[in-house]
């Protein structure tokens, strides 16, 4: 299997302070990988490296097999819109829209016109579960319809990698299984790779594999494995 | 792009058009302010240039075309119960005379023309208090173009040449000064360049930048909401390009639509402001206009700088998605920023005892010294304030002062922020009020006695060029005017010795002199004393005594065959009293400088004084209101930014009214420790310019002073308070939700 996403002796300091100190992960195509750890080890900053949100001080991160922590910003930018998508634990959602909008957000940035993207978009409504909310806006969303509509913006590009840091943090464990659920059936039916950041063994279980970050290092084992 | 920022802005729902009114109704009083302050400067120097055709006797300064035969012009300021009359006499000489502004022709002999204010003054003033003093008919009202206000007294009396001849510094011209006064040397009309500069310089350190920093922070209300959205739209992928766009997008049209308003506005407050007299005067609406570059730059440039801003602001949101949350605290102001302002009480001080000899000299050391300080005041504010917010958070036992204290030392640059411009406006206030208030009281202590205004006198003495006054003329009916108690002659000192400090060019009879209550004694011993021709002691002079100087005694010398150089009219004060007169004594003596009391040559001496004690007030009363308008504003956009932090502690158990308090702490520690430091710093420039420039103490500031900058903070105080109401409605339960 080819890989997706690789990190090779990524180092990132906030100041004097180490958040990543030589971390090294491999991910799959298609494979969703639970990355784990206790609060502070740098598994969201790990997160933010792969996703080219931060540039790291040393090492390199690879996006089937394109270095691109040596990319321009604005490229960076278009990397996150059109093949990356994002579901954040909160504060994701632009209030100023409305939730359609807010799905249809990648496609306007990346020129597609008002009315197809917000016709695309709002084929993902039906699909989530969302019937008769696309006009809503976030405050007028529960915290499950507001994570579910982040998931429909995540996707509804057609992404190559989803990054999810902390998806379910916000939500009681009902919704968040359903969101979880919802997230992983969607990725498996569209061979998106998953990486997603939580401290939570029961959505870690949703993986194929976890790997755990503890001060700034990755270290990698099977969930099968564990289990077992 | 711009669809979507134009969608953001327009229609994000209730809370983005409500915060888009919220900013385009702070940008409008903004800029409506704005304009109206460069709208009343650019009335301050049309009026000005008014009054230029009033300086003709300087026929070298004249400046507008020549006519081929001469008039006979006569200057002289004349009063009228506390107001001047500018009267210019004149003669023609021939038919092709030069014709002053405002005027078809100048008047004949028999006739004159008045400005329409003096038009009115005259047709509600018994005659014998004033229109008895212009020899004639009415024959012109003076027009517009001869105005530099509508509250102006100027009169032009017609008469014979041989009349205005014998006058004192008649002169004869062939054009008038078409020129402003602030562009003449030797006019003494009007106001000067010095005077202009200083006025602009005022208006532009004390409300331009205050309002400008307004404006800015109108601008920038619910900046950080904004980014906070941005960055979120940087997670999917926006470009750096395309949220720099949506931020200019949306920062423009709450800009556009306040500066559009602010116009409107303008037009709205554009009559009131002309009957604010800045200038001591009301304005003709016509004046209060705004140039095309001003207006140009307004429209133009408040949308485009507020863009700007919103572009540089986004500087942490370019460099990562994450900015607004990965926020750093910045670094505090370091004791540096104290080194402008001691640099400026430093040369300030330096001054004392060393004061330059020329004017320049001396402008060029006090301003640029009261500049520095300025500055000085301005760089110190954010480690004032730091310093001011760290002791609150050292000595609090409240939680609300250990939060306001912490969260003020955390950026004490944007708790300044807000409040510099009313620092610059105490500050310019208190020099203006110090400085004012000592020169004052200085020149009043010398004859702080009634006589200053009830004693009306006509004098004409050798030392000024003039003619002695026949007696003859003295009207019999002036100790028959109600309320004249007594009626004196001063006559001329044949021996004065002008290298005597204690020797006066009058004489008076002691007692004549003891008829006039206030006007001082004699020596003991004397019959006659030497006396000032007005019986006033001069500023500075020899006589001593407050108010009954004792006057020295007259040398041995025949009194009744002395010349005589002053009539003195003793008054009970009375307005009535006082007009007639000096009507009587102005037809009495027409050859010499109007009858006036002491208190009305004071108050000219002391006008400009009074103007810029007048402009000191009306900008430290408008730049606290906006200070005010500035706090308020930025209390409700920090408020609406903090909401959740504000929720999440109400929801922890902190008291609504300890919120309220760390809300008010927050605008009112950095407001009364600026505050406090600006006033020390003008009072202390004060004090430096007085002591060097003039040797005076200085002296404390009257009740005005405290009544307006202490009304000026209570409602700076009470326009935070009116923030309050909103801290229950934005900190409730709901707020805690993530949008």
């Amino acid at each position: 299997m080819s890989a997706a996403l690789r990190a090779s002796g990524v180092e990132l300091s906030f100041g004097a302070t180490p958040a990543l100190r030589g971390a090294d992960l491999t991910i799959a195509t298609g494979e969703i990988v639970a990355v784990m750890g206790p609060s502070g080890s740098g598994k969201s900053t790990l997160l933010h490296c792969l996703a080219g949100i931060l540039v790291p001080d040393a090492g390199q991160i690879l996006v089937d097999g394109q270095r691109i922590d040596t990319l321009s910003e604005t490229r960076r930018s278009e990397l996150r819109r059109d093949r990356f998508g994002f579901v954040f634990q909160f504060g994701q959602l632009v209030p100023e829209l409305t939730a359609a909008e807010n799905v249809a957000l990648p496609l306007l940035l990346g020129g597609v016109r008002r009315k197809p993207a917000l016709q695309q978009a709002r084929e993902w409504f039906d699909r989530l579960g969302l019937e008769g909310l696309h006009g809503r806006r976030s405050g007028e969303l529960s915290g499950g319809q507001a994570q579910r509509v982040a998931l429909a913006r995540a996707l509804v590009g057609g992404p190559q990698v989803l990054f999810a840091d902390e998806p379910t943090g916000a939500l009681d464990s009902i919704t968040g299984e359903q969101v979880m659920e919802l997230l992983v059936s969607l990725a498996r039916d569209r061979g998106t790779t998953v990486v997603l950041v939580t401290h939570e063994a029961r959505v870690a279980a949703y993986a194929d594999r976890e790997v755990i970050v503890r001060d700034g290092r990755v270290t990698s084992f099977d969930t099968q494995e564990a289990a077992a | 792009m711009i669809r979507l920022g134009l969608r953001m802005a327009v229609a994000g729902g209730r809370a983005a058009v409500a915060r888009l009114a919220i900013i385009g109704a702070a940008v409008a009083i903004g800029v409506g302010l704005v304009l109206a302050a460069l709208a009343g400067t650019t009335a301050v120097q049309r009026q000005n240039a008014h009054y230029g055709w009033l300086n003709s006797a300087h026929a070298e300064a004249a400046t507008g075309p020549s006519a081929a035969d001469p008039a006979w012009w006569a200057f002289r300021e004349d009063y009228f119960r506390g107001r001047s009359i500018a009267r210019i006499d004149v003669a023609v000489t021939g038919p092709h005379a030069p014709v002053p502004p405002g005027l078809s022709a100048l008047p004949g002999p028999g006739e004159y023309a008045v400005s329409p204010a003096l038009a009115e003054l005259l047709r509600t003033t018994p005659p014998d208090q004033l229109s008895e003093r212009f020899p004639g008919r009415r024959t012109a009202v003076l027009g517009r173009d001869a105005l530099a206000s509508p509250d102006l007294l100027i009169a032009v009396v017609g008469r014979t040449p041989a009349d205005v001849a014998g006058l004192r510094d008649a002169t004869q011209l062939t054009r008038f000064v078409s020129v402003s006064p602030e562009h003449c040397l030797r006019c003494y009309v009007g106001t000067g360049i010095n005077g202009m500069a200083l006025i602009l310089a005022v208006v532009v350190a004390a409300l331009l930048f205050p309002l400008l920093i307004f404006i800015g922070v109108a601008t920038r209300l619910s900046a950080a909401r904004r980014e906070q959205r941005l960055a979120a739209m940087r997670l999917v992928g926006a470009t750096p390009r395309q949220v720099a766009t949506l931020a200019t997008i949306e920062s423009m049209i709450a800009a556009t639509a306040g500066t559009l308003l602010g116009f409107g506005l303008f037009l709205l407050l554009r009559p009131v402001l002309a009957h604010v007299p800045f200038t001591g005067l009301r304005f003709f609406l016509d004046d209060l206009e705004l140039t095309w570059p001003a207006a140009l730059l307004m429209l133009f440039g408040v949308p485009i700088g507020a863009a700007l801003s919103a572009r540089l602001a986004l500087r942490r949101v370019r460099m990562s998605p994450l900015g607004v949350m990965r926020r750093v605290t910045p670094k505090p102001p370091r004791a540096w920023r104290l080194l402008p302002l001691i640099a400026g009480l430093a040369e300030l001080t330096w001054f004392v005892g060393r004061k330059p000899y020329t004017t320049n000299g001396q402008t060029a050391a006090y301003l640029s010294g009261i500049l520095v300080v300025m500055i000085g005041v301005v760089v110190a504010g954010p480690w004032v304030t730091m310093t001011g917010s760290r002791l609150l958070a050292r000595l609090a036992r409240r939680p609300a002062g250990v939060i306001a204290g912490r969260r003020l030392a955390d950026d004490p640059r944007a708790g300044f922020r807000s409040i510099s411009g009313l620092a610059l406006a105490l500050f310019v206030g208190s020099v203006a009020t110090g400085v004012i208030t000592s020169y004052v009281a200085e020149r009043g202590d010398s004859a702080a006695t009634p006589i200053i205004h009830n004693l009306m006198t006509v004098t004409s003495w050798s030392g000024h060029g003039q003619q002695p006054l026949d007696q003859a003329s003295v009207p019999p009916s002036l100790t028959a005017v109600p309320g004249v108690r007594a009626v004196v002659l001063i006559r001329d000192n044949p021996q004065i010795d002008k290298n005597d400090p204690n020797s006066w060019p009058g004489l008076i009879s002691c007692a004549d002199l003891t008829r006039i209550p206030g006007s001082g004694h004699c020596s003991p011993g004397a019959a006659a004393a030497q006396v000032f021709p007005n019986l006033v002691p001069p500023y500075g002079g020899s006589v001593r005594g407050g108010s009954d100087p004792q006057w020295p005694p007259a040398p041995e010398v025949p009194l009744d065959r002395q010349a005589v150089i002053g009539v003195a009219v003793d008054t009970d004060g009375s307005p009535a009293a006082l007009e007639t007169s000096r009507t009587l004594l102005e037809n009495a003596f027409p050859q010499v400088d109007g009858a006036a009391s002491e208190g009305d040559i004071r108050d000219d001496s002391t006008r400009l004084l009074r103007q810029m004690q007048r402009l000191a007030d009306i900008v430290i009363i408008a730049s606290l209101v906006i200070a005010g308008c500035s706090l308020a504003v930025s209390i409700t956009g920090g408020l609406n930014e903090r909401k959740r932090p504000f929720a999440v502690l109400r929801l922890a158990g902190l008291r609504l009214s300890d919120l309220r308090g760390v809300v008010l702490l927050e605008s009112a520690v950095p407001l009364l420790a600026v505050s406090a430091v600006a006033v020390a710093a003008g009072f202390v420039s004060a004090a430096l310019f007085l002591k060097s420039q003039l040797g005076y103490e200085l002296r404390p500031p009257g009740a005005g002073y405290y009544a307006v900058t202490g009304t000026g903070l209570l409602v700076s105080l009470a326009l935070i308070a009116s923030t309050m109401p909103l801290l229950r409605r934005l900190t409730g339960p709901a707020s805690v939700r993530n949008d």
